[in-house]
């Protein structure tokens, strides 16, 4: 595949830059410039300065949003692994039947509108829900509260983003040649030790990848935490969107689009050195 | 222009040329298209706000005037705003409340207006309508009922969780009277009192709802046992069966303002609108739909005295009330919208 578009390259030099045009004007048009803008935003609205970036920077409920930001979005990562890196193995592992029932319910989530999503979760751990229902039959009497707090925001989103752990990890594992865990079992490897030493560093490719995108989408979250967190819970998006809507502060919500954006792509850009972003998407 | 036969009969480049000038024109063709119709864009709720507007406002207005009206949602006081710096409009008018209002015409970002009735304006908003945030509660909860703002602090008394909406202008004035405060004597704003106040009910609320849907919704299922609701989404959870609730007494009552977008190309119907919009007969109906409270006195004779029972304005209901004051609210409700965020997220 390389090589052949290196040899259309050559010969016509012109071809693939028509091709990619379209989109190249629409990139410039619909993404460029309107990014550009909010930058210019950022330093000039309400007046020309920085003062939204030293706002941004210092103001303890900035700061304290950003860094609820980054840990949630660390532990949602987490919370993805963990959940899905057992599912993938169980959808490599298994019999093709099963392996396609499995792939089939997490698609079936994945393509389901987050609206959709995050709503159910409302109904589903409600005070009049199920959850709360089954637990007052089990004869609990200090029910807990789990819709709008920490927690319910957490699970929905992990619930959101878990297919994208899974279907990264998966694809990487269905691809490991069967005679590398034949070897070295033969070589005496077994249980923890084959795991350690062989299963898990062949997968990590896929842990990567999907530990980046989980992060990357979850730092942006907007409408799940609004609607089953509280306020203490907030994400920066939420925050911007809050800022641009209620008091027409443009420029600080420019200013914090811009921090976010700057420190994502530190992240994707130290996640290219150790892996590779040609390899993000399998 | 380019010929027909050279269109047909195209040199490569040209070709590209004219399909960009076309993807190009097809893009723009909304803005073209509604710069030519005269259509006049009205930015609504959406919901049964809107129904209640295209019933009793907009189809009589298209009737009258022979003027075509389509709608645009949700309300959106930023995109007034983004609207005026870009020069590209969405809507040509649309409805704010007192504290946006202000701002608003502060920035200069919508048009001047005359008073279509008497008193009926106020920094170039017209006023239209008024709705109330109103205590309510959950009957199956609480045997005796709250009666005031104290009530709803009183977290011995009434346990139970609360919500209140996370709208700093709006809950600070709340908070002064649970903390004693009379009536006459909120305005100009203790702030420093207000937020003493909240820090005493913080724990207890569960929910700090953001979307008037959102406020119907925890009522009616019952995951918030007392809150500080409009009296409209109130009125939802009592037809939907919820058993529920409510009082007039200490209900904060918020005016909303018909604004014309600055500099709309559409001016002159726009007015037009806004003038029809708070006439008599056609408000008393669209109040009566929407469950607000008309806000133009010659609206009262189209009211019947079942329906204005429902209404902040009525005067039985209205005595109870009482009025934000935006001109002499005492801090500059940004300033004080900072303050709310940096408290409530801690």
């Amino acid at each position: 595949m390389g090589m052949s578009l290196s040899r259309l390259t050559e010969k016509t030099n012109i071809w693939p830059w028509l091709l990619l045009a379209p989109l190249g004007i629409y990139m410039l048009v619909f993404f460029v410039v309107p990014l550009a803008d909010v930058a210019i935003m950022s330093v000039t609205d309400p007046r020309v300065s920085l003062a939204n970036y030293q706002k941004v920077l210092t103001g303890a409920l900035y700061q304290r949003v950003f860094i609820n930001t980054f840990l949630t979005a660390a532990f949602v990562t987490l919370c993805c692994l963990a959940v899905g890196y057992p599912l993938a193995y169980l959808m490599a592992h298994s019999k093709p039947r099963t392996a396609m029932l499995i792939l089939l319910l997490v698609t079936m989530s994945f393509w389901t509108s987050f609206l959709v999503r995050t709503y159910s979760w409302m109904v589903l751990l409600g005070n009049n829900g199920p959850l709360i229902a089954f637990l007052q039959m089990m004869g609990i009497e200090q029910l807990p509260q789990l819709l709008f707090t920490r927690f319910s925001s957490t699970l929905a989103m992990v619930h959101i983003l878990a297919p994208y752990m899974i279907m990264n990890i998966f694809s990487v594992m269905k691809k490991i040649d069967p005679a590398l865990i034949r070897s070295a079992e033969s070589l005496g490897a077994k249980g923890w030790s084959l795991f350690r030493h062989v299963y898990l560093p062949l997968t990590a490719p896929g842990i990567a990848n999907g530990s980046v995108l989980v992060f990357v989408i979850c730092l942006g979250f907007y409408v799940t935490p609004v609607l089953l967190g509280s306020p203490r819970e907030q994400m920066i998006a939420g925050l911007i969107g809050h800022q641009i809507d209620e008091f027409l502060a443009f420029g600080l919500g420019s200013a914090m689009a811009m921090v976010l954006l700057f420190v994502t792509l530190i992240i994707l850009t130290i996640y290219h050195r150790r892996f590779g972003l040609d390899k993000l998407w399998g | 222009m380019t010929g027909i036969k050279t269109f047909l009969m195209p040199d490569r480049r040209r070709f590209l040329k004219t399909a960009g000038a076309v993807v190009t024109a097809s893009l723009a063709a909304p803005y073209i298209v509604r710069a030519q119709e005269k259509i006049l864009y009205i930015n609504t709720w959406g919901g049964p706000w809107e129904i209640a507007a295209k019933t009793h406002l907009i189809d009589p207005f298209t009737k009258e005037t022979g003027i075509q009206v389509k709608t645009v949602s949700p309300v959106s006081f930023a995109k007034l705003a983004q609207q005026v710096k870009t020069g590209t409009y969405e809507f040509d008018v649309t409805t704010l409340g007192g504290g946006e209002l202000v701002r608003a015409n502060q920035a200069g970002i919508i048009e001047q207006l005359k008073a279509p009735y008497e008193g009926g304006l106020f920094e170039n908003g017209v006023a239209s309508h008024a709705f109330a945030t109103v205590l309510a509660w959950r009957t199956d909860k609480y045997k005796e009922e709250p009666k005031t703002w104290a009530d709803f602090w009183n977290v011995e008394k009434f346990p139970g969780s609360r919500s209140l909406q996370r709208y700093a202008s709006r809950v600070i004035p709340i908070a002064l009277l649970a903390d004693g405060v009379a009536v006459k004597d909120l305005y100009p704003l203790d702030v420093d009192r207000a937020f003493k106040s909240l820090n005493k009910i913080k724990k207890h609320v569960r929910v700090w709802w953001t979307a008037g849907a959102q406020s119907t919704q925890i009522l009616r299922d019952g995951e918030v046992d007392m809150i500080g609701i409009w009296h409209g989404r109130y009125f939802e959870a009592e037809k939907a069966g919820a058993p529920v609730g409510m009082t007039w007494n200490q209900g904060e009552i918020e005016r909303a303002y018909w604004v014309v977008a600055k500099k709309t190309p559409n001016l002159e119907n726009a007015k037009k609108f806004v003038e029809f919009a708070t006439s008599a007969k056609p408000l008393a109906g669209f109040s009566k739909a929407a469950d607000y409270g008309a806000l133009n006195p010659a609206s009262n004779e189209f009211v019947s005295a079942d329906d204005a029972k429902r209404m902040p304005t009525s005067p039985a209901n209205y005595k109870l009330t009482f009025e934000q004051d935006m001109a002499n609210f005492g801090i500059d409700p940004a300033e004080l919208a900072e303050r709310f965020e940096e408290w409530v997220a801690s």
